[in-house]
This record gives C-alpha cells, sequence and structure tokens, in this order.
C-alpha cells in the first residue's frame, strides 16, 4: 500500500514520439516492458538488475527534440530521465539490436528442433524479435564439452550465448559457488571445476534463468514434450509451508502410462516466491509419478494366500471404485445407526476443504491431526502467536529489504528454502543503502555489488551449520535453551532504558560481538525475526516471540514518526508442512495422536471402531511400537492416500487421493495465506480427491442405512450435507461458515460456474498438439475433455488462453514471447503483482495478545546436568526431510542416508566413531543412523536428521548414554 | 641531497645509462627523493592541485589530467577506512614496451612516484599490478623495492613523518583487459578481469569498496621532478599544449627503432626521420599507428603533426601510449590488421557481446581475406562490425581501441582489401595464417 507522502515518483518520457507516464527511478529497459514495447534483452532480468553484458537492448538517446542522430545507449543501464527522448525504432537502433543477436548466433548451433528450450526459447524469440533471420558468418562455431550436473540439470554448453545469467543468479542471488564462469574471449564456460551435482538448493531456476538450451531440466527430459504440449493451471507446492505458487505441466501420453505429471515450473507470485522455487518444490513432483503410487482402490485379502513376513502388513487386491465407496459406505453406515466409531485422522499435507469433509463425516469430536502432540501444540503455538497485534508474517519483498534479521533456531535453508532464499537478499539491503547514497539505483547490480565490505547485520543461531552461515554477520551454535536466553537478553536490551545486560553464555559468542548485536537491533528499522518449528522447541518460538513484541515496542517508541512503513514487528515462523497452520485451525492442541493412543489404551468399549486415515502416514509421526499399538486397537483401517506407505501397508481399505496437482484445495502457509490449488490434469486411474471418496461414501450410505437409521440427528445432518457437495467452492463456503476465521476462503477464487463471457479457462494451450491422435491405436474420435466440477476451466484447448484475461491461466505466454519471460506482459511493471492473479486470502484470524506462557516448557528434564544424557537437535535437509518429494526418483538419488551428529568428543566419549552405523532406541523403537562428526555442533547434542523416509523424528527432547549403541553393519 | 637542475629537460630517463637498474645510492646521487621530500612540505591536498594545474595528463593512453583524477578521493573524514593506490604496469598495448623500460632501469623513480601520488591521496598501501611476463622488471622493483624498505623510505614513519607506505608487487595473471583500471581492480581482488560498471568510480568505490586510484607507471614517474622542480619548470617542457615530456618510441621497418624522451608535443616527423632515423633502405611509409596497436592509422600525410592528445585526437586517432607503430610499403595492411585482431579477439574478456563474439568473427573474416577466400560484401561486414564496436556500444574501451586499426585501415587501405579479394589471394605474398588454426586459446 502506497501512502500519499510515499508515492512513487513519476517521470514523463518520449518513446518513439510518443509521451508517456513512467516510474522513475527505474531503468528503460522495464519502462519500456511496462509500457508492453517489444525490446530484446538477455542478460537483464528484474530480479537480477542490469549489468549491460549483452547489449541487445540498445534504443536510441536524444539529446533534444532537435537531436536527430542520438546515440545508442543500453536501455537496462539507462535510468529514466523526465523529459527524456528516446527510439526503440530508429534504424540505428535495430540495425544495432539485429547486429548483436547476429553476433550472439555466430556460436549458438542450429539445434531448434533437438533442443528442449525450443518453443519456450527467450532466444528464439529475441532472435525473431530483432529481425536476425539470414547467416552471414562463415567460419566455424566453437564447440565445447559438457558437464554431468547431477540428476536434476542436463548441460549443453554449446548453445551458451554467454549472458551471464546463471552464474549471477547461481552465485550472486542463491549464493552457489561451485558454477562458475570459466575461461574468457568468446570461451568463456559456464560449469564446474569438474563433472558433479550442482551443490546449491536452488539450481533447478537456471532452467528458467538460462534464456536458452545450456541448462534444462533432467527430469523432464525424461518424458518430454513440448511447452506447447503441456496442460496447466495455477498450483501451490505441496512440499512445504511457504507455499509457493507453481505452474506444473501435465500430459498423457498414447501409450496409457499413468504418469502424467511432467515438470514444475515457477508461477510468479510477489510476496511469496517471486522468480524463484527451491530444488524441491521443482523436482519433488516425481513423487506422483512415483512406483509407490495408488491409483486404484484396494482392499486387504481377509485371508492371504501369502502369509506375509512383515508382520502386520497385509496383502491388497485391486477392486473398483464402486466397490470401494461401497466398503466404506457400509462403515459409514454402521456409524449412522450407532454401531460403530469412525476416527477421522486428517493431514497437514491436504487441503482445508478435504480435512473439513473428513470431520464432516467423523463429527468434530472424532477428528484429529495426523501430527503427534509436540507437533499438533507447536503449531497451535505458532498459531497464538501469530494472531498477536504485535506482530505480521513478512512477506518475501518484506525480507528482502530487511536492515537486520535474525534467524532463531529454524534452518530455513532447508525447511523453508524460498525465506532462506530472501533473507540472503537482505543480508544485500545495506549495501543497496549505501547505493541509494551514492544515487546509484539498486538495479545497478554490478556497481551495487562493488560498494564490498558493507552487510546487513545478520544473526544466525542455529543447531548446526546451516546454508545462511556464509552471510551471517553473527553466528551461534547452541541448544534450543542458550537461543531463548539469547533472545529474551536481546528483548531485554531493547526494553531496558538503561543498565547493564550482560551477554548469554553462549560458546563463541563474545561480549563485543553482543554488544554490536543490541547496537544493531536498536539501529534496525525493519528488522525481521525468523524462526519455526524445526527445534521441536515451544521455548524457542516463545522466545522469538517475546522478541518480536519487544522489537514491536521499540519501534513503537523510536521510529514511528519517521517511518510510513509497518509498525507491527515482523515475524516469520516456519511450519513443516504446506497446511500446517490450515490443520491447525480445524482442531485443538488435544486432537493428536498421542492423545488418541491415550484415549484409545484407556478405554475398552465393545463398540467396532474404524480408523479412517486421510493422507497421513502414522508411522512417521509415532513410535512403530505406538503405532502399531494404535492400528491394532482398531477393527478396520481405512486410508485415502496417494503413495504407498507403512500406514498404508496395514490398511484393509485404501482408497487412491488425488495428489495436490490433481485437485482443487486451500492450503494455509506460514504466514497464513490461504492459497487455492487448481487442478492441472485429471489424474488417471481411480484418482480423486480426499473429500470426494467421502463425500460419494456419504450419499451411498444413506441408501445403505435406509430405514435403519437410528443415529443422531446431528450425524445425519452433517453427512447429509457432505453427500450433497458437488463442487469443492461449496465446501469453502461450508467451511467458511462452520469456521468465522476461515471466512476469506469464500473469496478465495472464481465458483465451477463463474465463467468469463460464456468461456471456461482452457489448460491446453492453443497451440496443443495431437489431440486426436494421442489415443488413436484405441479409438480415432477425440475424447470428450473431462469435466472440472471444480473451478472454470476446461481440461482442453478451448476456452481463455491468456493470462491477461483469465487469474486462473498459468501458461505464461503472450504473442512474441514464447518463454517464461512472457510474465511481463501481465505484470504492470516487471517484478509488480501479476495483474488479475488471485495471491491469496489471509485468514481473518482473531487479534489475540499473546502471552507468554511459561508452563508450557517442552525439556523433558532440567540441563543443569547434560553430561550423562545427550541432547537431541533436529536436522533438516532440503533433500532428506520432506515426506512425498522423498518418493521423487531424482531427490531420492540424492538424498544422503539418515545420519546423527555428534561432536567430536561427544563421539569420544560414546566409543564411536564417524561413518560407523548407530542405533538410538527410545520408546521401544530403534533408529539406525550413519554416525558423523562436526566440531560445530554443541557438545552434549546429538543432530539427527529428520523427516526422513522412517519415522520422522525421536520423540524426546533428551536421551541417555545407554540409548546410543553401535548398530548393525 | 642533491638538488636536481632546473635545466633537465628529460626527468624521466635521467638517471638511465646503460642496461642496468640505477641503485638507490646512484639515484639518491642525482637527486633522487628531492621529489618526496618536497611532497612531505605539502599539505596533501597542495599536491593535488600542483598535479591537477601543472596538466600532468594519464600516460596509460586515455589522458585524463591526473591531479583532477586524485580530486575525486573522497576526504578521510568523509569517507573513513583505508584507501589504495594502484600502480598499472600491466602494459599489454602492441608496440608499447615504454613502462618497461622505465620499470628495469630506473625501479626507484616508480617507487619515488609512488609514494608521492599515496601522499597525495592518503594512501597507506599500494600495489603494483605488473605484466606477468616481465619477469625483469619485476625482479628489479623487488630488489628495489627491497632497498627502499631498508633505508627506511617505505613503511612507517618515513622520512621521521606521520607517513608511512607499504608497496605490494603483484605479478599479474596476465591478460590485456587487466590494463583496464577496474578489471585490475577485479583481477586484483580475486575475481575474473571483466570491468566493472561505473559508477561508482574506483576513486569512490575501488579495491575492496575503498577509495583507490589506479595511475600508469610512467604518469607516476612524471611526478619525482615535477614536485622537486615545479610546476612552470614542468610546463616549460611540453612544446604544444600538452605539458611534461614522454617516452615516444616506434617500432617497425625504420632504421632505429626506440624509445627517447621527449617533449610532449613533438612533431611525428621529428621521431620517426630524426630519432628513428627514418625508413629502412628500400622501404617506404604507408601508414602509422600513433599510440599502439589500439588507435587509428594515420597516413604520411599527418606527419607534421605534434604529438599532444587533442591534436592527434583531432586528426581521428589517438595519442595513446605514444608508441608508434610504422606500417611500410612492403608489409601487407591487412595481415597486419589481422595480427592486431588475433590479439584483441584472444584478450577479449568475454563480457560483452559486440566484443566477445564480434573480434573472432572480424578474424574469420580477414583471415579469408589473407588467405584469398574474400568477396566484396565481407567489407560491407567487416565495417558493420566495426561499428558495432565503436565507443558507447560496449562495455569498455578494449573492443572500440580493436575497431579502430580496422576502420581505419579500410579507409585508408581499402585497395589492398580490395586487391586480395579480385585477386584471391595476397598481393604482398604473406601466407596467411591457416585458417584451420585454433583462434584462441585460453
Amino acid at each position: 500500500m502506497l501512502k500519499a507522502g510515499n508515492a512513487q515518483a513519476m517521470a514523463t518520457i518520449t518513446i518513439d514520439n510518443r509521451q508517456y507516464e513512467v516510474d522513475d527511478g527505474q531503468n528503460l529497459l522495464s519502462a519500456c516492458l511496462s509500457l508492453k514495447k517489444n525490446l530484446p534483452y538477455f542478460c537483464w532480468h528484474p530480479a537480477l538488475g542490469s549489468v549491460g553484458a549483452c547489449r541487445q537492448c540498445a534504443v536510441v538517446l536524444f539529446k533534444d527534440a532537435d537531436d536527430q542522430r542520438g546515440t545508442l545507449v543500453m536501455s537496462c543501464m539507462t535510468p529514466v530521465k523526465d523529459g527524456a527522448i528516446y527510439s526503440i525504432d530508429a534504424p540505428t537502433a535495430q540495425d544495432f539490436r539485429a547486429g548483436i543477436i547476429e553476433n550472439l548466433m555466430t556460436n549458438h548451433p542450429h539445434d531448434c528442433p533437438v533442443c528442449e528450450e525450443g518453443g519456450e526459447c527467450h532466444l528464439q524469440d529475441m532472435t525473431l524479435m530483432s529481425g536476425h533471420t539470414q547467416r552471414r558468418f562463415q567460419g566455424r562455431k566453437r564447440t565445447h564439452n559438457n558437464q554431468y550436473l547431477g540428476p536434476f540439470i542436463n548441460h549443453e554448453m554449446n548453445r551458451c550465448i554467454t549472458c551471464y545469467r546463471c552464474v549471477r543468479f547461481y552465485r550472486d542471488h542463491a549464493g552457489g559457488t561451485d558454477l562458475q564462469a570459466l575461461g574468457r574471449n568468446h570461451q568463456v564456460y559456464f560449469g564446474r571445476q569438474e563433472d558433479g551435482l550442482l551443490d546449491n538448493g536452488f539450481s533447478g531456476n537456471l532452467v528458467e534463468v538460462c534464456p536458452t538450451g545450456v541448462f534444462t531440466d533432467k527430469t523432464y527430459s525424461r518424458h518430454y514434450v513440448r511447452k506447447w504440449d503441456l496442460q496447466t493451471a495455477p498450483s501451490v507446492c505441496e512440499h512445504c509451508a511457504v507455499g509457493c505458487n507453481t505452474a506444473p505441466g501435465a500430459r498423457r501420453d498414447g501409450k496409457g502410462d499413468p504418469r502424467q505429471l511432467r515438470r514444475v515450473t515457477n508461477l510468479f507470485h510477489r510476496q511469496i516466491n517471486g522468480y524463484f522455487l527451491c530444488d524441491r518444490g521443482r523436482f519433488g513432483y516425481e513423487y506422483a509419478n512415483s512406483a509407490a503410487r495408488i491409483y486404484t482402490p484396494q482392499a486387504a485379502l481377509t485371508q492371504p494366500l501369502i502369509q506375509t513376513t512383515a508382520g502386520s502388513a497385509k496383502v491388497h487386491q485391486s477392486l473398483s471404485p464402486a466397490d470401494a465407496v461401497a466398503r466404506l459406505a457400509v462403515t459409514i453406515a454402521q456409524m449412522r445407526s450407532g454401531n460403530r466409531r469412525v476416527i477421522g485422522i486428517g493431514s497437514s499435507r491436504s487441503s482445508l476443504e478435504n480435512n473439513f469433509a473428513l470431520q464432516t463425516l467423523v463429527g468434530r469430536e472424532h477428528f484429529y491431526a495426523g501430527l503427534d502432540e509436540r507437533s499438533l501444540a507447536l503449531l497451535k503455538l505458532v498459531d497464538r502467536i501469530q494472531r498477536d497485534p504485535r506482530v505480521h508474517s513478512p512477506g518475501t519483498p518484506e525480507i528482502e529489504r530487511a536492515d537486520m534479521v535474525i534467524v532463531l533456531g529454524e534452518d530455513i535453508a532447508d525447511t523453508a528454502p524460498r525465506i532462506a532464499l530472501a533473507v540472503r537478499q537482505a543480508a544485500r539491503s545495506a549495501q543497496i543503502a549505501r547505493a541509494g547514497e551514492l544515487k546509484i539505483p539498486a538495479w545497478q547490480d554490478d556497481s551495487v555489488r562493488q560498494l564490498t565490505g558493507i552487510r546487513t547485520p545478520l544473526l544466525v543461531a542455529s543447531a548446526e551449520r546451516t546454508d545462511l552461515d556464509d552471510i551471517a554477520s553473527c553466528r551461534v551454535r547452541a541448544a534450543p535453551e542458550q537461543m531463548v536466553a539469547l533472545a529474551d537478553v536481546l528483548a531485554q536490551a531493547l526494553t531496558a532504558e538503561s543498565g547493564e545486560i550482560h551477554a548469554p553464555d553462549i560458546a563463541g559468542l563474545d561480549t563485543g560481538e553482543f554488544t554490536a548485536l543490541v547496537e544493531q537491533l536498536k539501529q534496525a528499522r525493519h528488522p525481521v525475526i525468523v524462526s519455526g518449528c524445526g527445534l521441536q522447541s515451544q521455548e524457542l518460538l516463545q522466545a522469538a516471540a517475546r522478541l518480536a513484541f519487544a522489537v514491536a515496542g521499540h519501534k513503537e517508541a523510536n521510529h514511528r514518526q519517521t517511518d510510513s512503513r509497518e509498525a507491527r514487528a515482523a515475524l516469520y515462523l516456519a511450519c513443516p508442512e504446506a497446511n500446517s497452520l490450515g490443520l491447525a485451525q480445524l482442531c485443538d492442541a488435544r486432537q493428536n495422536l498421542n492423545q488418541l493412543h491415550r484415549e484409545r489404551q484407556s478405554e475398552h468399549t465393545p463398540q467396532p471402531t474404524t480408523l479412517l486415515v486421510m493422507e497421513a502416514d502414522l508411522y512417521r509421526q509415532l513410535p512403530a511400537s505406538v503405532a502399531d499399538q494404535l492400528c491394532a486397537g482398531v477393527d478396520e483401517i481405512i486410508q485415502l492416500e496417494i503413495v504407498h506407505n507403512r500406514t498404508s501397508a496395514r490398511a484393509d481399505l485404501i482408497l487412491p487421493a488425488a495428489a495436490t496437482p490433481e485437485y482443487e484445495g486451500t492450503l494455509v502457509n506460514s504466514g497464513g495465506l490461504a492459497q487455492r490449488h487448481y487442478a492441472v490434469y485429471e489424474g488417471s486411474g481411480w484418482i480423486q480427491a480426499s473429500w470426494r471418496w467421502l463425500a460419494d461414501a456419504a450419499a451411498a450410505s444413506g441408501e445403505l442405512a435406509g430405514a435403519e437409521l437410528s443415529g443422531d440427528e446431528e450425524t445425519h445432518a452433517r453427512l447429509q450435507s457432505l453427500a450433497r457437495w458437488r463442487h469443492v467452492t461449496q465446501l469453502s463456503v461450508a467451511l467458511a461458515e462452520s469456521y468465522p476465521e476461515l471466512a476469506p476462503l469464500a473469496e478465495l477464487g472464481p465458483d465451477w460456474d463463474q465463467t468469463i463471457e460464456g468461456q471456461k479457462t482452457a489448460r491446453q494451450p492453443h497451440r496443443y498438439s495431437g489431440r486426436t491422435a494421442i489415443q488413436a491405436e484405441r479409438q480415432v474420435a477425440e475424447y470428450k475433455p473431462l469435466p472440472d466440477d471444480d473451478a472454470p476451466m476446461a481440461f482442453s484447448m478451448e476456452g481463455i488462453q491468456f493470462a491477461c484475461q483469465s487469474p486462473l491461466q498459468a501458461n505464461n505466454w503472450a504473442p512474441g514471447w514464447n518463454s517464461n519471460q512472457a510474465i511481463h506482459c501481465y505484470q504492470p511493471k516487471p517484478g509488480a503483482a501479476r495483474l488479475g492473479h488471485s495471491s491469496g486470502q489471509p485468514l481473518a484470524r482473531k487479534a489475540v495478545v499473546f502471552h507468554s506462557d511459561s508452563a508450557a516448557g517442552d525439556a523433558a528434564r532440567p540441563t543443569a546436568d547434560p553430561s550423562d544424557g545427550f541432547r537431541i537437535l533436529p536436522l533438516y535437509r532440503m533433500f532428506g526431510s520432506g515426506e512425498l518429494s522423498n518418493y521423487a526418483g531424482a531427490i531420492a538419488s540424492v538424498t544422503e542416508e539418515p545420519f546423527a551428529v555428534f561432536h567430536p568428543q561427544d563421539l569420544e566419549l560414546l566409543s564411536l566413531t564417524a561413518g560407523q552405523q548407530i542405533a538410538i532406541t527410545e520408546s521401544g523403537d530403534r533408529w539406525q543412523l550413519l554416525a558423523k562428526v562436526s566440531d560445530t555442533i554443541p557438545r552434549h547434542c546429538i543432530g539427527v536428521s529428520t523427516g526422513f523416509t522412517q519415522m520422522a523424528s525421536i520423540p524426546g527432547a533428551y536421551i541417555e548414554r545407554e540409548q546410543i549403541a553401535p548398530g548393525d553393519a | 641531497m642533491p638538488g636536481l637542475d632546473p635545466g633537465l629537460r628529460t626527468p624521466l630517463t635521467r638517471n638511465i645509462r646503460g642496461g642496468d637498474a640505477v641503485s638507490l645510492d646512484a639515484y639518491r646521487k642525482g637527486g633522487g627523493y628531492s621529489g618526496l621530500q618536497a611532497a612531505l612540505e605539502m599539505a596533501p591536498k597542495n599536491i593535488v592541485e600542483l598535479v591537477k594545474s601543472a596538466g600532468l595528463r594519464g600516460r596509460g593512453g586515455a589522458g585524463f589530467n591526473t591531479g583532477l583524477k586524485w580530486s575525486f578521493v573522497p576526504d578521510a573524514d568523509q569517507h573513513p577506512g583505508p584507501r589504495y593506490l594502484i600502480c598499472n604496469a600491466d602494459e599489454m598495448e602492441p608496440g608499447a614496451f615504454k613502462d618497461r623500460y622505465l620499470m628495469e632501469r630506473d625501479p626507484h623513480l616508480l617507487i619515488e612516484g609512488m609514494l608521492i601520488a599515496a601522499r597525495a591521496i592518503g594512501a597507506e598501501t599500494a600495489y603494483i599490478f605488473i605484466r606477468g611476463e616481465y619477469h625483469l622488471a619485476a625482479e628489479r622493483l623487488a630488489h628495489a623495492l627491497q632497498e627502499a624498505v631498508n633505508a627506511g623510505l617505505l613503511g612507517q614513519r618515513i622520512m621521521q613523518r606521520e607517513f608511512s607506505l607499504r608497496i605490494h608487487l603483484h605479478r599479474s595473471a596476465g591478460n590485456y583487459i587487466c590494463g583496464e583500471e577496474t578489471a585490475l581492480l577485479n583481477a586484483l581482488e580475486g575475481r575474473r578481469a571483466i570491468p566493472r560498471a561505473k559508477p561508482p568510480f574506483p576513486q569512490v568505490s575501488g579495491l575492496w569498496g575503498m577509495p583507490t586510484v589506479v595511475n600508469n607507471v610512467e604518469t607516476l614517474c612524471n611526478l619525482p621532478c615535477l614536485l622537486a622542480l615545479g610546476e612552470d619548470w614542468y610546463r616549460g617542457l611540453g612544446r604544444e599544449k600538452d605539458t611534461g615530456s614522454k617516452l615516444f618510441g616506434v617500432s617497425g621497418r625504420v632504421k632505429h627503432p626506440g624509445l627517447w624522451e621527449l617533449p610532449m608535443g613533438t612533431p611525428i616527423r621529428k621521431i620517426i626521420e630524426q630519432h628513428a632515423g627514418g625508413m629502412a633502405p628500400g622501404y617506404q611509409l604507408r601508414g602509422f599507428l600513433p599510440g599502439g596497436g589500439s588507435t587509428d592509422f594515420l597516413s604520411p600525410r599527418h606527419l607534421d603533426l605534434a604529438m599532444d592528445y587533442d591534436v592527434i585526437g583531432e586528426a581521428g586517432s589517438r595519442l595513446g601510449t605514444g608508441t608508434l607503430i610504422v606500417l611500410d610499403d612492403h608489409t601487407c595492411p591487412v595481415a597486419m590488421v589481422l595480427n592486431l585482431q588475433r590479439f584483441f579477439a584472444r584478450e577479449s574478456c568475454g563480457w560483452c557481446t559486440p566484443c566477445r563474439d564480434g573480434l573472432p568473427w572480424v578474424v574469420e573474416i580477414l583471415q579469408r581475406i589473407e588467405s584469398g577466400l574474400g568477396e566484396k560484401r565481407d567489407l560491407v561486414l567487416l565495417r558493420e562490425l566495426a561499428r558495432r564496436m565503436g565507443p558507447g556500444t560496449t562495455f569498455c574501451a578494449l573492443a572500440p581501441g580493436a575497431a579502430e586499426p580496422l576502420q581505419s585501415s579500410l579507409k585508408l587501405f581499402l585497395r589492398d582489401y580490395v586487391a586480395h579479394i579480385v585477386q584471391r589471394g595476397c598481393p604482398y605474398r604473406h601466407s596467411a595464417k591457416p585458417a584451420a588454426e585454433p583462434l584462441c586459446e585460453h
């Protein structure tokens, strides 16, 4: 929101004899693109700024109205000037631009037909735009060897036009070090020193940043089709709680292969992901195609022909969807008639609507979050803190502009990677501010980066080394208790009038550093505090909140008059799953799996009980022994699931659930923003959204129960409404009615029948090919497209094609702009929010002042004498800690094995050696882990890989020395 | 300390006798370090003023007023922290060998010049960024630096004043572009040697983000006598508008190729005919590059021009480094230009398109023309390519410099180009290097 005093200054410029009002302070290229003028460029990128390398965006600048010749200037390097006269169309400019393309093409191979960039290639677009059609170069093209860069990215250096965007993104923006520009003259080589996996978690963006086909998506290569043959829809990434917007692409093939999802690309969202995604988000999609995918309903054989060795694991057999619905309907009918109890277990990775449907089916009192006690308590705490009117959750642009960042305990590089990328930009905000003093605009990237030696204060307090350490001005490695102390002393220093503040006793943090921190925090106008659920410490979350409140108070007292920006403190709390906060809205802290387990243990009702588990793996949340007991204690387990897991192995009935890109639903991200994702493709087999299975069964159960409907009326009414829902938007409305704080859901997107001038939005581009041929071996006639009951979108080419006409159009395309660079055609100005795009709705949570709750201690025992016990510090990995992405082949191939990190002295104390397998036993469970050594982990702590394929985490905060033993070789 | 004779006309080469380096003792005996003495008596900003008004222009080729350059360094109270002086000794301009001469023969002259410049801008750390191939110069400089340290002329409290300076000798990994001052800064910081965007200018944010001045060897060598003998004396050295003396060199088929210290503004004819002894017997002058490989060809009708920055500029070329390359009537101009373009194409840093991809193309075309495979339309293309590398269209001055001999040769020696094409070969019977030879090696 722009306040009057803050309004953007305007400049009037003349381009080719027409006058325009443009935002002052920007560069001419950005202004021309804002005016929707076709001006070609390569090295410039809205998020990377200008460096003037490619010389492609040249225009003519005239001294005054009498100047007829003018001089060539690079528009990306030229600030717009009020009253200035430019020409894009002047012959000198056009000739020069055509010449630059001609120069670039001297080395570019003519391999468009076999190049995967073809059809969405910025170089193709720019070549056409510049009018270079005839080759005059007669020499040999220079050639390079390509490198193996890991399972994600292909490398084809012969196509390189040396725009330097890859290294500018990879090194300057994302902090990578292993990709570099090598060599000189026309043989500059962008690659690694030697073959190997690109070790930065944002490497996938090279695919989109590269204007041509040097870096392409290797996972896409395996089932490649042209961009114009992909159908797409707006989606939200399901692999963490940041809520990045994505545009997955899908296409069926003629062979009946169910694996239709082909790739994921970025969908611009100004407040969240901007132009970039992390690699888990980009390559994690493969889970939807994985061998573990469930496509048909399956029932456990009652008398298995083969005795399994896996104990409780069952042997399953496919059954028809009608039979599956009928079986679920029987269970529901029994519930309606009061003869069965059905316990619903919801999911933090599934949509609000799915969870709400389950809750509606089983009733609120029988609905449990598919989370253990500790995880749910953390989420509820995050929710309570965010309700406090003194804090707000900052968006990515606000984090990027922060003048101080304090990261408390959360390894955001692995749990909320896109936020870490934003923090990395914040590290440069001081440099940009200094540039401003020198009258250098922020977009003059090379100029700004010359101002070395100036860094934004950035405190990174973490359990172990993190990927942000290289930009931290102060690094603290400590156990959560010490971080709490640090946060509290900082808060105290902010609020205290005077008096001595003593640095907390943390190894590596000396008084001088601490005093500097206090001073920096006092000076900071826009500090951002980042923490989260990662360390599984309620104390830490509370301490982060207390620090944020102190910052808010300090802002109020000191900077109020001088600044119109946000008075609330910026506090970003990272949650674990895509809909963690959404699920937290539907249940209270008691509705967790441990509570359910306790309840089941204590009561012994003769009533048969069904566990209806929706998109949750009990064995990830609970120790196997506890999960086993929970499963053994019920008569029936029914699971709605996307991929097979340890819970589905025990299920009596499995219903195939749609994955995020296959259905429409709403997810609430860590910032409390509700966002809708849409079905990108129809899906294969008998998959459908979980709520549809439930609604179908509810409808069928009515007939089954028939006359003997004796249950209470409330249950009956609930099931009737569930049975009536046909469109997901109806659920959203019902949700909004049931939960007033979720009321904004009703505004999220168009209803299924809200067409635009009678048209739906086409998922397939207007150049989609082969739709009549794709199944020709079975049927020559074109199949009737499946209807979409949830959104006004068509699974066909028919309908609205342009993103400017429909907010649901995720295909980035505009005439002349076939590559992803077309996005600027739908922005008022490069980098600005997309026109008409639904950017989500914040939940209408009631503001409640948070009172720090000292009783909510999470330490299982005092920290006084840790000498014979160890603090468990959960450690995360971008590849390995995501439940669904672990099913993605490329990601799985680079995931480490589960590990435990020890301080060298602790390792010695335990007579263990690094590289050895060790076993940790807790609550009857056993974790086999690879022992690693690190001198940066605090003493008396063990860093344990968390969220890996086995049980996600060790339940306690401490373990005794006796619980650690050498493992199996 | 002996004073300097105000009648001195060759302040740069006054100590040089024979091929050995002038030792510290000999340098001092010849009035050495009296310029520093004078500088230490002055307020730093007065040194800047003096150098500015004396009209000393950068001898690296651009000819920018040295004192003016220094004056952009912000005051210490305005911009606290270190500031740096860098001597650009990365002499790689084709045809230029003047800096090497100074460094090999009279290293203390450079050291004294650097002391004065450092004093003027407030630098306590200085670097000599020397071309990697200049082994002898580096050796002799290292020796001289040690002599100066031992004599207390470098280090803390120099001459018992609140003035200290450390000079580091940094040997370049070798790249023509390092002569561009901002690429030099990147190279010195361990980054890729590519030019930086301006602003900020190095005087404001240079080495490691600190105020930095980069001066050429010869420029710095002008300082000791200027300080010791004063502005009026210095102005009196020049014959025309430009002040001071200059090392002028001549290479090519002249009787005595070499290097001479002469007044600024010495006529070209005098340099070539008198000092270089005129053309070698049997050879006629066809043209010359007045300031090294990256300047426009001038023709014999320009022989009476004065070697002054503005005079040569007005004639359509540049004074550059002041080292002339002479083209005779037995040498193929196309082959000469090809040779130069090969150099520039190889030395392109690879940052901006017209240079990186344009120069190899120029080489490809020239190779074809030289080997008899040229076509008339190639001449159109060459002109186009040269225009694309014109000033303002590229990121730095390398490509415009490369374009200068190319475009001027297309005017001056058009007949030769056409003859190559029409006769399907080189009329001078030079065999062009075979096209298969790799253009560039890393």
